[in-house]
């Protein structure tokens, strides 16, 4: 198994109507051994822009804590948050920094910019960015992500809809995993709230 | 007079002719080999993808009303899962039953042949062949193909004239006696709930709970293990299947969700 599949993680962002969800898995585990069920892997930048990220775990804690230092830093000095967009180039930076030896990493960004319009990407280890209008996944369970997103998604979902597709997705995908898994994570965003929840799923 | 050695011979095509050295003997089992240039390379490179990692778990353990087998139901390769619904307690006979951990379709098919095996030794003695007799059976098999790649990790139980017996028989060429067995990569989550549960004197509900909760345990803290929860009894009279329940829900049966009150936590919103 690949250095990227040691703590297994499983990553999965969807864009509804002017409404977006994130969702993660909550297993935290060396090889197959489970260690934790309800490690968080999703972090919220500010109000509206959240962080999935998947791979060796402890690369993941500190990338999250240098982009938060950054984050920090642009609002002190530009006295407002960050656009998503942005975001996602610091995020492509940060990694780039480390091409000759990376983090073993794979972001999901996912937030709401201008005139509040979903945005959501990924990117490799390096910082390729990878830019979506549907759905983006990452993580040890990301073949099988991609064929369950692509099964179930429909453009222009309202946001009860989209936490039902974004919820079976993930849990299918990651009940064919055997290293991520043990409950699921969702936040569904709007423009007026911030919606989280935790999914009930098989603990094997 | 001339021994009669027919019951070592096994099914298995022979390979070369018998010269006058070693007639009356059973020549050693073999199967077709390929033509390759380098052999052992490619012996290395078939056992490298054939060998999985034994991902399962399997326990079986004796007390007083007789032997108690569980094992769940997962498949997997690698990091995929590849089947949730797999019989890992085969039926070796209606008294006797054997755990499946390590390659599949070896397990299957050397359980198949050692059925065959038990049979044929009930029909020439007119009498069920001993746990003692079917695992050195199986074991002298496995032995004979040390080396060759075999994942066969697997525990023989059965009831007999003399009791309840159990043993555990793998690839390598061993074979234990014992009492109380766990084999896979969840044996250690699950030896410790049935070392720390286990009496002889248990009933056979209790005995069933104890490796239904082995099981589950297991399957929460190994990736590799996972599904079904089957729990097998051997008694006097045979084997009778006790439960299969399915992991996800013994979970939540177990350690229920009690909903807590959270009050909706009303996040500021920017600009507006």
């Amino acid at each position: 198994m690949s250095i990227f599949e040691y703590n297994g993680s499983a990553l999965v962002a969807m864009v509804g109507k002017n409404c977006f969800a994130i969702a993660s898995d909550r297993r935290l585990g060396v090889q197959l051994q489970t260690i934790a069920t309800d490690f968080q892997r999703i972090y919220q930048i500010h109000d509206r822009l959240f962080i999935g990220i998947s791979g060796l775990a402890t690369d993941a804690q500190t990338l999250y804590q240098r982009l938060v230092f950054r984050h920090k830093l642009y609002e002190l000095r530009e006295e407002r948050d960050m656009k998503p967009e942005t975001f996602a180039s610091l995020v492509s930076a940060l990694l780039y920094e480390k091409r000759f030896g990376p983090y073993f990493c794979q972001p999901v960004i996912a937030g709401l910019g201008d005139e509040n319009k979903p945005f959501i990407c990924t990117m490799d280890a390096i910082g390729a960015k990878e830019l979506a209008k549907d759905f983006v996944v990452a993580g040890s369970a990301s073949e099988s992500l991609y064929g369950a997103c692509e099964a179930m998604f429909k453009p222009d979902m309202e946001p009860e809809e989209l936490f039902e597709t974004i919820s079976q997705a993930l849990q299918a995908s990651v009940d064919r995993d055997c290293l991520s898994g043990w409950g699921g994570h969702v936040y569904v965003v709007t423009p007026t709230e911030v919606k989280e929840r935790i999914l009930k799923g098989r603990m094997d | 007079m001339k021994l009669d050695l027919s019951g070592l011979e096994s099914t298995v095509p022979h390979f070369g002719t018998s010269d006058g050295l070693s007639h009356g003997f059973p020549t050693a089992p073999s199967f077709d080999l390929p033509i390759t240039g380098d052999f052992d390379g490619f012996q290395k490179e078939a056992i490298q993808m054939v060998k999985p990692a034994k991902g399962t778990t399997t326990l079986a353990f004796i007390f007083k009303e007789g032997v108690m087998v569980a094992a769940d139901s997962r498949a997997s390769m690698g990091g995929y899962i590849s089947s949730q619904s797999v019989k890992k307690i085969i039926e070796i006979n209606p008294h006797m039953l054997g755990t499946m951990a390590g390659g599949a379709a070896d397990c299957q098919f050397w359980h198949r042949n050692l059925g065959i095996k038990c049979r044929l030794h009930e029909l020439a003695n007119k009498r069920r062949i001993s746990v003692t007799g079917a695992s050195k059976l199986l074991a002298n098999i496995l032995y004979s193909y040390r080396g060759m790649g075999l994942s066969v990790g697997t525990m023989i139980a059965g009831w007999d004239e003399t009791g309840p017996g159990l043993y555990y028989v793998d690839s390598e060429g061993g074979r234990l006696k014992g009492t109380r067995f766990s084999v896979g990569s969840g044996s250690p989550y699950a030896y410790g709930v049935l070392d720390s549960g286990y009496r002889f004197d248990m009933s056979v509900e209790e005995a069933a709970e104890l490796a239904r909760r082995s099981i589950y345990h297991a399957t929460f803290r190994d990736g590799a293990s996972g599904g079904v929860a089957s729990v097998y009894h051997v008694g006097p009279n045979g084997w009778t299947k006790m439960s299969g329940d399915d992991v996800g829900e013994l979970h939540y049966k177990y350690y229920p969700v009690t909903p807590s009150t959270v009050e909706q936590e009303m996040g500021e919103v920017s600009g507006a």
